[in-house]
């Protein structure tokens, strides 16, 4: 909205401004001189005035017109780089469509592609995989325009160097994984960064290889030793896709794993609603650190499901000393069976923490209709107070209780 | 009894930001045999041209600016009668769960996450086209009750 109508709006009131003050001062410039010319202004310091008025005049009107000028030739300019992105366009589709491109002959070079192409066919790489994906690449790289990038992303400006890898990253060229992997060992951590996103996004449509030497081990052994934010890993684990399961599982299964990383993996997992790795999961379920139990509870909550491994140890996670862990179990309990999860959720209910209480609450309305029984009964006649508001509050959201019986139920008028 | 139409027949609208994906869309429905394409990088023109087009199948894009992909099929919800089977297939690059279900829960039928594959997508055309003439065709030419199982 504001780039197509407040540019407009932005040329138009400077242009009413600085033509109103031009003319205003053009107008004072010809009486100084007409006075000039009769004698009646002659002295010298309305001859000093009569200069800073025109110099005045001179400067508004070079600004105006540069301002009109920068706006025309800025229309123009991207009107033509419009026209040229759609001509490539067009062009690389027919290319990924068709068929392979020409071969080259031996010894011949394709000629360097316009930056206007190759921005082209990255948007274009972003949309399409498979087949025309490959034919795109294939092209890329008979131009030469990966070894160009990666030329640009080791050594010069800051500014090109992550130009340069974010175009990497768009161009998914598999070549390319393990310059970018090198580069999360670099100094700047705005360049650890993006190198982590591009190679993750490369990863993610590379065909699995076993073996210990494959794409993704190289990975895995590059991310635990890279010095990278937890959500900097978080955004790269997201960005492997499909690819993820098998990444995060087999960073789940080393025991040498440090917490921060391990949390890491934890929360990706439950974002990615990985069902089919929550065995996997279960080994953090009573880890010494509060926050990697807690994360592991989220995650079931996240999955809805809790395995066989870790019911145990998320009942004992609802007693838990520290009340986000207490949370975390209580939510996940909603996905135990409804004899195991009762005895473990109704205490909740009397818990100090107010979050503890609601996901208690919570939980046991998810339970059915014996869930549902044991927060009628809690709202009616539990001992604590807090344990009956907080069961009013859940059955009113559930729709289990009109707010008349609520505001009855509370004592409120 | 009315004869099925050819699923080429269809009339497509496509509603992307990225004129890339629009051009790319459009070439592949064309290179299938789709004659009936219409599409916009404006997502608020998209009613406009859904009320002028009548499209059988929407493909629509879930982030844009100005308005987004819950944004397009909230208004479109408005146009599309409770007992009309109109589908919309998204793509988007976002693959977390909460957005499928949200998108799911909006009026999409079917997703298809990019970068996508050619093939992919025109199977899921397909299907989604193929379910919409036969509602369309269950509506108009009902199945007589003694032959109804």
């Amino acid at each position: 909205m504001w780039r197509r109508y407040g540019d407009a709006v932005y040329t138009l009131l400077t242009l009413a401004i600085f033509g109103f003050e031009t003319i205003a001062l053009g107008g004072l410039s010809v009486s100084f001189l007409l006075g000039a010319a009769t004698g009646i202004a002659s002295t010298p310091v309305e001859g000093i005035l009569l200069g800073v008025v025109i110099s005045s005049a001179s400067a508004l009107g070079m600004l105006g017109l540069y301002l009109l000028s920068y706006h025309f030739i800025s229309s123009m300019r991207d009107r033509w780089h419009g026209d040229q992105i759609d001509q490539w366009t067009e062009w690389w589709v027919g290319l990924a469509l068709a068929g392979p491109e020409e071969p080259v002959e031996d010894g011949s070079r394709r000629p360097k592609l316009p930056r206007v192409a190759v921005d082209s066919v990255l948007s274009l790489l972003e949309a399409v995989k498979g087949e025309e994906g490959d034919r795109l690449k294939e092209a890329l790289a008979g131009h030469g325009v990966d070894r160009w990038f990666l030329r640009r992303a080791r050594a010069g400006h800051l500014t090109s160097r992550l130009d340069a890898i974010e175009a990497l990253g768009k161009a998914r060229l598999p070549d390319t994984l393990d310059d970018l992997l090198g580069l999360l060992r670099h100094t700047k951590p705005v360049v650890r960064r993006m190198a982590a996103r591009a190679a993750a996004g490369i990863l993610a449509i590379m065909p699995p290889e076993p073996g210990p030497d494959g794409p993704h081990d190289r990975f895995i052994e590059a991310v635990k030793r890279a010095d990278l934010q937890p959500g900097v890993v978080q955004e790269a684990l997201l960005l492997l896709e499909t690819r993820a399961g098998p990444v995060l599982g087999q960073l789940l299964a080393d025991p040498e794993l440090s917490d921060s990383l391990r949390w890491v993996v934890l929360e990706t997992t439950g974002r990615l609603g990985l069902a089919d790795m929550a065995d996997a999961l279960a080994g953090a379920a009573d880890h010494p650190d509060p926050e990697l139990r807690a994360a592991t509870f989220r995650a079931l909550r996240r999955l809805g499901s809790v395995p066989e491994g870790a019911e145990a140890h998320l009942l004992e996670a609802v007693e838990d000393e520290v009340d986000f862990v207490r949370v975390q179990a209580a939510h996940a309990a909603a996905f135990l069976s409804a004899e195991t999860a009762l005895p473990a959720l109704e205490p909740r209910l009397e818990d100090p923490s107010w979050w503890v209480r609601r996901a208690a609450a919570g939980s046991l309305a998810r339970l059915g209709e014996i869930g549902i029984a044991t927060v009628k009964r809690a709202a009616q006649s539990h001992p604590d107070q807090a344990a009956r508001e907080m069961a009013v509050q859940i059955l009113l959201e559930a729709d289990e209780l009109t707010p008349a019986a609520a505001r009855l139920a509370t004592g409120v008028a | 009894m009315l004869s099925t139409p050819r699923l080429t027949d269809a009339r497509i609208l496509v509603v992307d930001d990225e004129r890339v994906n629009v051009v790319l869309l459009e070439r592949i429905l064309e290179q299938d045999g789709y004659r009936n394409v219409k599409s916009v990088t404006d997502p608020t023109e998209a009613v406009a041209l859904y009320d002028q087009f009548e499209p059988d199948l929407v493909l629509l894009d879930l982030h844009m600016p100005k308005l987004d992909g819950f944004g397009v099929m909230k208004l479109l919800e408005d146009r599309i009668s409770s007992d009309t089977f109109l589908p919309i297939l998204i793509l988007t690059a976002d693959i977390r769960p909460e957005i499928k279900r949200r998108a799911l829960s909006a009026g999409a039928k079917d997703f298809v996450t990019k970068p996508f594959d050619r093939t992919e997508v025109l199977l899921r055309i397909q299907n989604l086209l193929e379910t919409r003439f036969l509602h369309l065709r269950v509506r108009i030419d009902p199945v007589p009750e003694g032959q109804a199982t």
